[in-house]
């Protein structure tokens, strides 16, 4: 355990600052909506808008240098910089489908926004954690506040069971993941990943302890990124959750499960990738395939996105085996390993963007749907005729699917190409070959809900209302999602320079 | 006899696996999430003897923490199963059927 040089120097307060904005904003709303008598029910998002804003102009102006800061807690520089944009993007989106719906039936969560922005300050710290204890803390912020979300809807028992289920497998799975860091701070002695680095480098300590640990915390990280055999909770949770939550538990959530786990990966490479590199082939391959194939005979299409989200985890695990491959950790061959790793690392870094903007786009839409009432809301025939009726909602979920699939000139497409590339170019030529396949499985269970949209007609649904902030932002999403597919070069070079920080 | 740290590596080894079991096997919610809460005891006991054994004051600080985690966890958990009980008038996890299909 490093020290901190009381009183915090100047540095220190400017690599707090963003955690502040986001945590003190929190808690500015929460104050606001308490004591300000006056408040109309727009007021909070715009509220919450502005600390996402304001966190990312933080950002932008203030550079504290590259590096562990804050006595070795959290790592500044482009790593961290580059989620805090990608978690308070999602914070934005979210923030508006959530409002969206609320105008429509008064459905009023006021305790929503403060809990979305300590969710995001938990995915903040987790991601630019550099100690375990950095890791725990930010885990746990994220995932308590997500529980409330899911499960905080009053008067839906759907919604409570879904934030139970969450609730009591997430802690089953964080207690396995606090023992895994028992365990690895017994072997280290340090929480500090440098520290911990250094002992694995000198190979001191039992190594038994490092073995159990790591296999520990995999299991934790497992769980939030909803990798087989620890996704049991995935569709449940997905489901019963609403769509606006959903939506941000697939992306953000998933993101900064991927974020820790590839900094604990590279942490423990050198020593524990003859353990990781199999198992985690296994586990990604057994992910991509059970999530694709439940997924084809799903008809509730927020069950379908939830099997579709498993299968990406699927995909992305591919990036983290690749870090681990042999071809990585060999030394005989210093700078192809270098450049293997980093582009599996920047290929993770472009997937993750591409599949939160395109997954938001599809869950902005089916947000929307989603609040025409009715048990089989969410289910897939009731999106018959949607092209005729709604246009724009339509048109944008089929871009997002399509996208989803994998499918040029989308984003979706690209995200494969660098990912299995980097597979390619590690030698894991089987492993790529599986994952084709598997996204050309994945092709008919999105092309189903787009027939279903542009070719079935049905007599007129009833629901007529016209949540144009939410279906434009959505639309949005999709011209992105469009764009990157088409022009990817800038983005992917900005990914790629990200990663320099990581060490290989 | 003398205690030593492997007495109490298997004490909460013990601990971690009673409370692993009892999640797995009851289905009460109540009781499942005491279960957690074991687990997460455990560990703390694990935390308390590699930061004795290691001299270092970093593992208290994660039992700080993990007091404070668990706490809210268990607040959030009970929370939400009050909510569930008023509308099923019941707390076991088998019967909460809202999701299956």
């Amino acid at each position: 355990m490093t020290h901190f040089e009381m009183p915090l120097d100047a540095t220190s307060w400017s690599v707090l600052l963003p955690y502040l904005v986001i945590g003190g904003g929190g808690l500015l709303v929460m104050l606001v909506d308490a004591f300000v008598r006056t408040l109309k029910k727009d007021h909070l998002s715009y509220l919450t808008l502005c600390v996402f804003l304001a966190s990312i102009v933080v950002q932008i102006a203030v550079h504290p240098g590259e590096g562990p800061r804050l006595g070795g807690m959290l790592l500044a520089g482009d790593w961290s910089r580059f989620f805090n944009y990608l978690f308070a993007g999602i914070g934005i989106m979210t923030t508006i489908f959530a409002t969206g719906i609320y105008d429509r039936d008064g459905r009023y969560r006021p305790e929503f926004y403060p809990l979305l922005l300590f969710t995001v300050l938990g995915m903040m710290v987790l991601a630019a954690a550099n100690d375990l204890l950095a890791v725990f803390l930010g885990l746990e912020t994220m995932s308590l506040a997500t529980y409330i979300l899911a499960g905080g809807v009053r008067g839906n028992v759907r919604s409570s069971e879904a934030g139970f289920k969450y609730l009591v497998l997430g802690g089953f799975s964080s207690a396995f993941l606090l023992m895994g860091m028992a365990l690895l701070y017994g072997y280290a002695g340090d929480t500090n990943f440098d520290a911990i680095a250094r002992v694995l480098a000198t190979g001191g300590g039992a190594t038994i302890l490092v073995t159990a640990g790591s296999a520990l915390m995999l299991m934790g990280f497992g769980f939030k990124v909803a990798m087989v055999p620890f996704h049991m909770w995935t569709p449940d949770v997905y489901d019963g959750a609403p769509a606006y939550v959903t939506g941000f538990m697939a992306t953000a959530v998933k993101a900064a499960g991927f974020a820790i786990l590839l900094r604990v990966a590279l942490l423990l490479q050198p020593q524990l990738a003859w353990a990781w590199y199999p198992v985690l082939t296994v586990f990604a391959v057994l992910t991509m395939s059970l999530g694709n194939l439940v997924a084809l005979v799903q008809n509730n299409i927020k069950r379908m996105l939830a099997w579709s989200s498993i299968a990406h985890a699927g995909y992305l695990l591919l990036g983290v085996v690749t870090l681990l491959s042999p071809a990585v950790g060999d030394p005989a061959r210093q700078a192809l390993a270098r450049t293997v790793g980093e582009s599996a690392a920047s290929a993770v870094l472009f997937y993750l963007v591409g599949y939160s903007l395109m997954n938001l786009a599809a869950f902005g839409v089916v947000n929307v749907l989603s609040n025409r009432g009715g048990e089989d809301a969410d289910d897939i025939n009731r999106y018959a005729g949607l092209s005729r009726r709604r246009p724009v909602a339509a048109a944008t979920l089929a871009v997002a699917l399509l996208s989803l699939a994998g499918i040029p000139p989308f984003v979706g497409f690209m995200a494969k190409f660098y990912l299995f590339a980097a597979v390619v170019k590690a030698g894991l030529v089987p492993l790529a070959v599986i994952g084709v396949i598997n996204s050309l499985v994945s092709v008919y269970y999105y092309l189903r809900v787009i027939v279903v949209m542009y070719m079935k007609d049905t007599e007129a649904d009833s629901y007529d209302g016209v949540e144009w902030v939410s279906v434009a932002t959505a639309g949005a999403l999709a011209a992105l999602v469009l764009y990157l597919g088409i022009r990817p070069d800038a983005f992917h070079a900005a990914a790629a320079s990200v990663i320099r920080q990581l060490p290989f | 006899m003398e205690v030593t740290m492997t007495h109490y590596l298997v004490l909460a080894a013990l601990l971690f696996l009673t409370g692993m079991t009892g999640f797995i096997v009851r289905r009460n919610a109540i009781v499942m999430l005491m279960c957690v809460e074991l687990m997460l005891a455990a560990t703390n006991i694990v935390f308390a003897v590699f930061a004795r054994a290691h001299a270092d004051g970093g593992g208290h600080v994660f039992i700080l923490m993990n007091f404070a985690i668990a706490a809210a966890e268990a607040a959030i958990g009970l929370a939400i199963l009050v909510e569930i009980y008023r509308r099923r008038r019941t707390v076991n996890v088998d019967d909460l059927k809202a999701l299956m299909e």
